[in-house]
């Protein structure tokens, strides 16, 4: 059984079609690029697969369930956006994640919290920016979940954390999950990725390994995405 | 999980609401000092602290029924909803954490308008030298009978089903707007007067099933009717509510 299944997924939003009729499968032990421009429905696609959207058409199943309380369990999902509660410290942060997550690993995330400076008791909403993007990465990735969603995770921060970013997706996720990251900075990815998928106008136009483009193109997948998003 | 989601839920709305009951408070000793015995009672700082004293009173009102609104719609269809709502418990669980929750906060703004009253009087000194007869309010209470008693309880039960029927109201009109996809304010506010016409109709027809109901209530047992189909009703209606709230969020979610 696929751990990600998405059979003929359509999603519109009155007259505009963000996803059309996608059909995926995902297998455990990989990370995968969701890759594509602004607006291709890379969001849209990983909002179905947290039960945030309600697809128009077809289904997405996650270890054989569609999303629900039981797929909760087992998905870490890190919004583009900052959805934590900005009253809260860092201290009280990994305390609510504790509180809800069986899968949570405290020592890992407070590792990785001391790891890049972050004060425990500053409050979210006295954090940058950058050190806001940081510390809700911590938490999802401190996770030992099954599936790992992370939307646009290294948008906001600078180019010393993004590698910092990069080594703990590598070395935090299991033999057993998937991670799909969604970004449009691919070169800074790359390096990491096993599958890339393109997104265009809500369609799949490609799902591929990553070092299989490289093999047959003589290009890198950044230069393929340049390639296949020209505009 | 319920008790784990109103571990978080509870305290958030305190953090917003303990601060305006405390000032409050203050205003309340403020306003029985000023209108208290001294000798050199200024007309004056009765007025500014009795002014005071309302506008404490409005914010209070005022800011309850907004952060009610705010945490709901904030927590599970706003930016918070990306955690909220993939958190693994049951949509159930998140609407009652929140009825709950503002049920609790309601009850205790009740409670603060009590102990406000209770220091205007004390720092007024007006229950200085009061004689509370005691003893024949220990007479009335030994001499209430079990239909009398049974009336304090439905009118209990009653109030606390209205105040949260009136909450999940709230909640179903912003779950229904939501499903705009633009104006989703305007869309909430039109579903709330929607609802309320809906409930006054409701309301209208059961008065003219049973007409009896209200006009005849002579006795504590018609008074014991009253109240339990009231208490029906309310919960009834409550429930139509939480389920709109259910169906729509476990059917018809769509964060933007």
């Amino acid at each position: 059984m696929a751990r990600i299944e998405i059979n003929n997924l359509t999603k519109e939003f009155g007259t505009l079609t963000a996803l059309d009729s996608v059909a995926l499968e995902l297998e455990k032990g990989q990370i995968v690029g969701l890759l594509g421009p602004n607006g291709s429905g890379k969001t849209t696609l990983i909002k179905i697969l947290n039960g945030l959207l309600t697809p128009t058409a077809g289904n997405v199943l996650i270890n054989g369930m569609e999303p629900g309380v039981e797929t909760k369990r087992v998905v870490a999902y890190l919004p583009d956006r900052n959805a934590l509660p900005d009253y809260m410290n860092t201290q009280q942060l990994i305390d609510l994640y504790q509180d809800f997550f069986t899968d949570f690993n405290r020592t890992k995330a407070e590792d990785m919290v001391l790891d890049l400076g972050i004060d425990m008791k500053q409050q979210m909403k006295r954090m940058s920016k950058g050190t806001k993007e940081k510390l809700q990465l911590c938490l999802v990735m401190a996770r030992e979940a099954d599936v790992y969603l992370l939307d646009e995770p290294i948008g906001g921060v600078d180019p010393a954390t993004r590698d910092y970013i990069l080594r703990t997706i590598i070395s935090n996720y299991n033999e057993d999950a998937v991670v799909i990251i969604s970004t449009h900075l691919i070169s800074d990815i790359e390096s990491v990725l096993d599958d890339v998928i393109f997104l265009k106008e809500g369609k799949v136009v490609l799902h591929r390994n990553a070092e299989d483009i490289r093999e047959e193109t003589g290009e890198s997948v950044d230069q393929l995405f340049r390639e296949v998003f020209r505009c | 999980m319920l008790g784990k989601l109103l571990k978080y839920e509870i305290p958030a709305l305190g953090r917003r609401l303990v601060p305006l009951f405390i000032g409050w408070c203050a205003t309340a000793v403020l306003l029985g000092l000023a209108v208290g015995p001294a000798q050199s009672k200024s007309e004056f700082m009765v007025v500014i602290t009795g002014l005071l004293y309302g506008a404490m009173a409005t914010a209070v009102l005022v800011m309850s029924v907004i952060l009610i609104i705010q945490r709901y719609s904030n927590s599970l269809l706003g930016d918070e909803a990306y955690f909220n709502q993939v958190l693994p418990v049951t949509v159930s669980e998140h609407i009652a954490s929140k009825g709950i929750s503002a049920l609790i906060w309601v009850l205790l703004s009740g409670v603060a308008m009590l102990v406000t009253g209770l220091l205007i009087a004390v720092f007024s000194g007006v229950l200085f030298g009061v004689d509370i007869p005691w003893a024949a309010i220990f007479r009335q209470i030994a001499s209430t009978t079990a239909g009398e008693w049974l009336a304090l309880l439905e009118f209990i039960i009653l109030s606390a089903f209205s105040i949260t029927k009136s909450i999940l109201a709230i909640y179903a009109a912003i779950t229904i707007g939501h499903q705009a996809q633009k104006h989703t304010t305007m869309a909430s506010i039109g579903a709330y007067i929607g609802l309320m016409v809906f409930e006054t109709t409701i309301g209208r027809i059961l008065v003219g099933l049973f007409p009896h109901l209200l006009s005849n209530i002579e006795s504590v047992m018609d008074l014991n009717g009253f109240f339990g189909g009231g208490i029906f009703v309310t919960a009834a209606l409550g429930a139509l509510y939480f389920f709109i709230c259910k169906y729509f969020m476990e059917n018809r979610l769509n964060l933007n």
